[in-house]
């Protein structure tokens, strides 16, 4: 027998099943496209965490009052262990440059004419703008004067100068947050969601101005740049501010101190340990998709040895050898798996478009991404799965003796 | 005249026992039996009684428990299993009760199923072998029918049919009509009967029925797993029998 003829026996084997072998695919289908599926969003996932982290800039340290780095932590208001001595006693140090303390001013509506939003009020000094890379679309940022003079100004994000003014121009305009009225003379660029944040919904005022609404003698966040070696500025920053806390902690140990410093280095390692996790996590979804499809088409094959044993009776019976029946069997699960598996990624592809559809109207910056390794080896181990789960139902049915398989019930 | 051409089945001995469950179910005893080419043979005896199991023996369908089985004077028991498969594909074939056709396939497609597994056959050949052995059965005109299309007489000519397209040295029936109606059995008998008379074809079929027996020139009788009667010119003995209660 020609492999040729084994090929179109096995094809043909599945045109006249027509009914198991969708059954079989149907297994592989969901198997395969669930796998493209979860890799996808996995991929977007990924996408969506590494623009959020990178915001950073390389030179950039960000300085948070705080325990351990946790949630619970990060940005808490209300710990008080950085103070502006601690500020210009940064500034004094020649590893550091572009020093921008920050305080949060809790004040929740900004009221233009009859339009009323509520933003995230930043009372900040001019570095900040480079140190988070927010450029300015009209009007100015913060400048050295408006703090000097604690002017009523502010610099308002995209989303909120929408919210408030429309298409108007917003420049020159008063704004009244909380009691007071301020001038807006600047508008930023959209940079969308740092840290899950929307940046585009903070405004910004003078630092001096924010300390006298609010009276705070402590600073929620300082970011700054190194000058020149990134890792000698970071340790000049901690011990620094170890010295200044009284906080004795020769090996470094950050859990000992009362304040954390975030780097670029950190996203990056946040980053690695986060698309780590996510991969082992897809990789495992993936790898029990698999092995369900595989138990899938192993049933199916078995059921159609049981169901085949007379036909195979009959070819042998005609003079099939036993490695003729064991070929045909084992091409009709490649065939079926290739086929099935190959629907499998469209469907998945499709699958994790509609799903980018659809979380992109509510997570703005996740985009349709698609892992391509993660497709083709789904693809590959839905083969494999078909010869592995092939061979196994083939030989069985290519062992039996003719007449046992024709007298088979 | 069959009596000089050499002898294409000889068995000495052989006996069969089936085992199911460490049991023994022994079914044939002793047989000694040779048959020449060219002859045309019938098989009867009650219910029972092991003419399907030796059929399925000479056909190389199953093996004998113990005695031997020469087949064109080679011994049987010393070939592996593509020896076996590869006289299955060339030299024998079967005729079932239960016709034994692919379902869902057609005539044509039931019909040139040896072929696929045949080893010197070309594959460019196998539609007008095909064609020839369904035109001696007389189903031409379906060819292209879906078997599960066809009377119970059509499917069994599109087994014999199938039997036919490797060109065989000698065809097993084993009760080929036992499933049809009396007109269709005839009509199914006849194409045997031709095979035989107008090619000299070997075979050897299994009956219950006296009128279908009368076919061959020779018929065995099978007694309790034993040949109990091995009758020569059987249509003429039969016929003197006839003659003689008259
Ligand atoms: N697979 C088997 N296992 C055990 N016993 C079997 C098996 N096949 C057949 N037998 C027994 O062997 C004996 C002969 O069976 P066989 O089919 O050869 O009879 P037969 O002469 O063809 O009968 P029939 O005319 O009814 O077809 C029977 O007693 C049967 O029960
Ligand atoms: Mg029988």
């Amino acid at each position: 027998m020609f492999i040729t003829d084994t090929f179109a026996t096995a094809r043909r084997a599945i045109g006249v099943n027509r009914k198991r072998s969708m059954l079989t695919m149907l297994g592989v289908i969901i198997g395969v496209s669930s796998v493209v599926l979860m890799t996808a969003v996995g991929a977007s996932m990924e996408v969506l965490i590494l623009s959020q982290i990178s915001s950073i800039g390389a030179q950039s340290m960000v300085v948070f009052p705080g325990q351990k780095e946790g949630v619970e932590s990060t940005l808490a208001a209300g710990f008080d262990s950085l103070t502006f001595d601690d500020v210009e006693a940064l500034e004094r140090l020649t590893t550091i440059t572009s020093v921008a303390p920050a305080i949060f001013v809790d004040i929740p509506t900004a009221v233009y004419g009859r339009e009323k939003t509520q933003p995230r009020v930043i009372a900040t000094t001019p570095p900040y703008f480079q140190n988070r890379e927010m450029p300015v679309a009209v009007g100015r940022v913060l400048e050295e004067r408006d703090i000097m003079r604690a002017r009523h100004v502010v610099v308002l994000g995209s989303d909120i100068a929408d919210d408030l003014f429309g298409l108007e121009d917003p420049v020159g305009k008063q704004v009244r947050l909380g009691d007071l009225q301020y001038t807006v003379v600047g508008v930023l660029e959209p940079v969308g969601t740092q840290f899950f944040q929307n940046a585009d919904e903070f405004v910004f005022i003078p630092l001096t101005t924010g300390r006298a609404v609010t009276g705070q003698k402590h600073v929620n966040v300082i970011t700054l740049q190194a000058v020149g070696d990134f890792d000698l500025a970071q340790a000049d920053v901690e011990s620094l501010l170890r010295q200044r806390h009284g906080i004795v902690n020769p090996e470094g140990d950050t859990d000992e101190d009362d304040f954390i410093v975030r780097t670029s280095q950190q996203a990056n390692d946040i980053l690695g340990a986060v698309s780590l996790g996510l991969t082992l996590f897809i990789t495992t979804i993936a790898g029990i998709s698999l092995v369900v499809g595989g138990i899938g088409i192993m049933n199916i094959m078995l059921v159609a040895v049981t169901e085949r044993t007379r036909e195979i009776g009959l070819r042998k019976a005609v003079g099939a050898r036993g490695r003729d029946i064991l070929l045909q069997f084992l091409f009709e699960a490649i065939l079926l798996t290739l086929f099935a598996g190959i629907a499998g990624v469209v469907f998945g592809v499709g699958l994790a478009g509609l799903a980018a559809l659809i979380v992109d109207k509510y997570l703005e910056s996740y985009d349709f991404a698609l892992s391509v390794p993660a497709i083709g080896l789904a693809l590959a181990m839905a083969i494999l799965t078909g010869l592995v789960f092939g061979i196994y139902p083939a030989r069985q049915a290519s062992k039996l003796s003719p007449m046992n398989a024709l007298r088979y019930e | 005249m069959a009596k000089q051409n050499p002898p294409l089945i000889e068995t000495v001995d052989l006996c069969k026992s089936y085992f199911n469950d460490g049991m023994e179910t022994p079914v044939l005893f002793d047989i000694d039996l040779t048959i020449r080419e060219g002859e045309f043979i019938s098989i009867m005896g009650p219910s029972g009684s092991g003419k399907s199991t030796l059929m399925h023996i000479l056909g190389f369908l199953d093996t004998p428990t113990s005695g031997s089985y020469l087949f064109r004077g080679q011994k049987t028991r010393v070939l592996h299993d593509d020896e076996l498969a590869r006289i299955r594909a060339t030299r024998v074939s079967f005729v079932f009760q239960a016709f034994n056709l692919l379902p869902r396939t057609t005539v044509l497609d039931n019909v040139i199923l040896p072929l696929l597994y045949h080893p010197t056959i070309p594959a460019s050949e196998r539609t007008e072998r095909g064609m020839k052995a369904i035109e001696q059965v007389g189903l031409t005109e379906r060819a292209t029918y879906f078997t599960n299309q066809l009377s119970g007489g059509q499917q069994q000519r599109t087994a014999i049919a199938r039997s036919l397209v490797t060109e065989p040295d000698v065809i097993f029936a084993d009760e080929p009509t036992g499933n049809l109606d009396s007109a269709s059995g005839i009509q199914v008998m006849e194409v045997l009967q031709n095979l035989h008379s107008k090619q000299g074809r070997t075979i050897v079929l299994v009956t219950h029925e006296k009128t279908t027996a009368e076919y061959a020139e020779r018929v065995i009788h099978i007694l309790d797993g034993r040949i109990a009667t091995d009758t020569r010119d059987f249509k003429r003995n039969h016929a003197k029998n006839v003659k003689h209660l008259k």
